[in-house]
């Protein structure tokens, strides 16, 4: 091989990297400027506003410093709004994931037969959308015409007097039956395919040990899913700081913000209101809160899969 | 033996219980679309006496039609630019070791975890200074945005352990990275885009909150903005609101029942 070659050789080989470079360049581009501009730059704009203060009409922006978060901590609507979503948060824990995975255990190991009709049935509601959703339930929960008050009424029970979601005792609870009618499937889906992936053999030999039925699903199934269970339980808690469509399509945040979340508090604060800087100030809130719990699922999920 | 019997029966009534509770609002929802508004007061349980369709008649004069054509041709552009778009990206992560385009994977990774509700204020002032309202068009790229950081974290798990060797082949054959791309691995992922696409479908179907925002005129609206509007204008008329939901949830139900095989591996993706 002559020196020319090799030049020549090596010249190719620099031409052919930077093909390589900029064809990888051109196709993350889409990727990445996507992401910039419509999830990055607005998040960092969010936690920018915060400190300001401005209305979507005016091109004001006063700067207020940290005054929107002292009117956070010294606003008791905002400290509900928080709390309710705790409340769907571990409520729908309890419900989705809890009933999820009894669910999942019983058409796994239980129920052979039929498992896939009942399956396709509790998982159905994930598909339609949360705002059609809210509104079936809003009729049957109705006062007036509702088949809920009828049935309770058929049982000799009184139904509520303000109603199902006119009562600030009551419709907390409502919204989370209504969200569980929804998720539980999905959840109840999830869990399945981890169950799904543990060998045969170890039922097999744990019930030579007489390890079977209850015992089983403690000491085998629980353990084997445990990264499914702590991924759905993420899902869900995310699920439940981030709900909107059902409280505003239900409710409203209504009756007297008993209702109220930090999704719908911040829209009702910015596209209500007008109080931009305060919207951004609860928005940061939630997002300080997503990231972390999006940042949890996917180092789990992550582990869970290698 | 009876020790197992009882434990079936109380199994599969469980079971059955929860299906009846999930059937029985949306079968409520069909009889009262076909009741009269007279009717779904004096007897709310039963089932209707006489099948009437005009409710549906009202329901349709909302604009159904209208919300039913713009969510299917926003959904299926913004699914279409999630699948290339974060399939590319994907690609190019899965295959390089540089320390930039780590960082870079974390850009994404980080943007899955930020949700719409979290930017509303910056995003909505954004958009609206761009001139999206009551654009679809221009919907559809901040709803593709929200679904590729998730997208790409799926496709590149997947191009990680997609064999090399047909790859190896292509290069042979003079292909460069764009060209292998499209068309040795992208024909190759059948199952991954399925998978990835349903997922998206279903939500970008679903998403309410910024086509709330972002598409105000009732010509501009899906079906979930749509059927609030259709319970603004039909506050007291539940039979109409009802055959509006009906035609809402039944073709998205029908499609589910028709593939739930593939809906149900695409949802329980989400856990791996």
């Amino acid at each position: 091989m002559t020196q020319h070659t090799r030049a020549f050789r090596s010249k190719d080989r620099r031409r052919a990297d930077l093909a390589a470079g900029l064809s990888s360049a051109a196709m993350l581009t889409p990727a990445i400027g996507l992401i910039s501009i419509f999830i990055i730059i607005p998040a960092a704009l969010a936690v920018f506003g915060s400190f300001f203060q401005f209305s979507t009409t005016s091109s004001n922006w006063t700067w207020v410093g940290l005054d929107n978060y002292a009117k956070a901590a010294g606003d008791p609507i905002f400290w509900t709004a928080l709390r309710n979503n705790a409340i769907i948060v571990i409520g729908s824990v309890i419900l989705q994931v809890g009933f999820g995975t009894v669910l999942a255990a019983i058409l796994d190991r239980g129920l052979p037969r039929a498992a896939t009709v009942f399956r396709t049935i509790i998982f159905a509601p994930m598909v339609v959308s949360t705002v059609a959703v809210a509104l079936i339930w809003l009729i049957i929960l109705d006062p007036n015409i509702g088949s809920l008050n009828a049935l309770v009424r058929g049982v000799g029970l009184t139904p509520p007097q303000l109603g199902w979601l006119g009562d600030p005792n009551v419709a907390m609870w409502m919204i989370l039956v209504i969200a569980a009618w929804q998720y539980t499937g999905f959840m109840m889906v999830l869990i399945l395919a981890g169950l799904q992936g543990i060998p045969k053999e170890l039922y097999e030999a744990a019930s030579l040990d007489g390890a079977i039925g209850l015992k089983a699903f403690w000491h085998i199934t629980l353990p084997s899913v445990r990264n499914v269970l702590i991924v759905a339980v993420l899902i869900t808690t995310i699920g439940g700081f981030k709900v909107f469509d059902l409280v505003y399509a239900t409710t409203g945040g209504g009756p007297a913000n008993s209702t109220q979340v930090l999704g719908t508090y911040a829209y009702l604060q910015a596209f209500t209101l007008q109080n931009m800087g305060y919207a951004n100030t609860i928005s940061v809130v939630l997002l300080i809160i997503a990231v972390i719990l999006g940042w949890l699922q996917l180092r789990i999920s992550r582990r869970a899969g290698s | 033996m009876t020790r197992f019997r009882i434990a079936n029966v109380v199994m599969y009534g469980f079971v059955s219980l929860w299906s009846l509770c999930i059937l029985a609002p949306l079968a409520w929802m069909v009889f009262a679309a076909f009741k009269s508004r007279r009717e779904i007061f004096t007897d709310p349980l039963g089932l209707p006496d006489t099948i009437t369709f005009a409710s549906f008649g009202r329901a349709w004069d909302v604009g159904m039609a209208t919300f039913l054509l713009n969510s299917a041709l926003i959904t299926v552009a913004a699914v279409a630019i999630i699948v290339v778009v974060s399939g590319m990206a994907a690609y190019v992560f899965a295959r390089s070791t540089s320390f930039w385009l780590r960082l870079l994977y974390l850009a994404v990774v980080a943007g899955f975890a930020v949700p719409v509700q979290a930017v509303l204020v910056p995003l909505f002032q954004m958009l609206s200074a761009a001139g999206f309202i009551n654009s679809q068009a221009a919907v559809v790229l901040p709803y593709a945005a929200y679904g590729i950081p998730f997208t790409t974290i799926l496709f590149y798990a997947f191009f990680l352990d997609f064999p090399r060797e047909l790859e190896e082949a292509a290069r042979l054959d003079g292909a460069g990275r764009f060209a292998t791309f499209f068309r040795v691995i992208l024909p190759l992922s059948g199952p991954a885009i399925a998978s990835a696409a349903i997922f998206q479908a279903v939500f970008i179907w679903n998403e309410f909150l910024l086509a709330l925002l972002l598409l105000t005129r009732p010509a501009t609206r899906t079906l979930p903005v749509g059927i609030m509007q259709l319970r603004g204008e039909y506050s007291s008329d539940w039979p109409a609101v009802m055959a509006g939901l009906t035609i809402a949830v039944i073709p998205i139900l029908v499609i589910f029942i028709l593939a739930q095989k593939y809906f149900v591996r695409s949802m329980a993706g989400l856990g791996k």
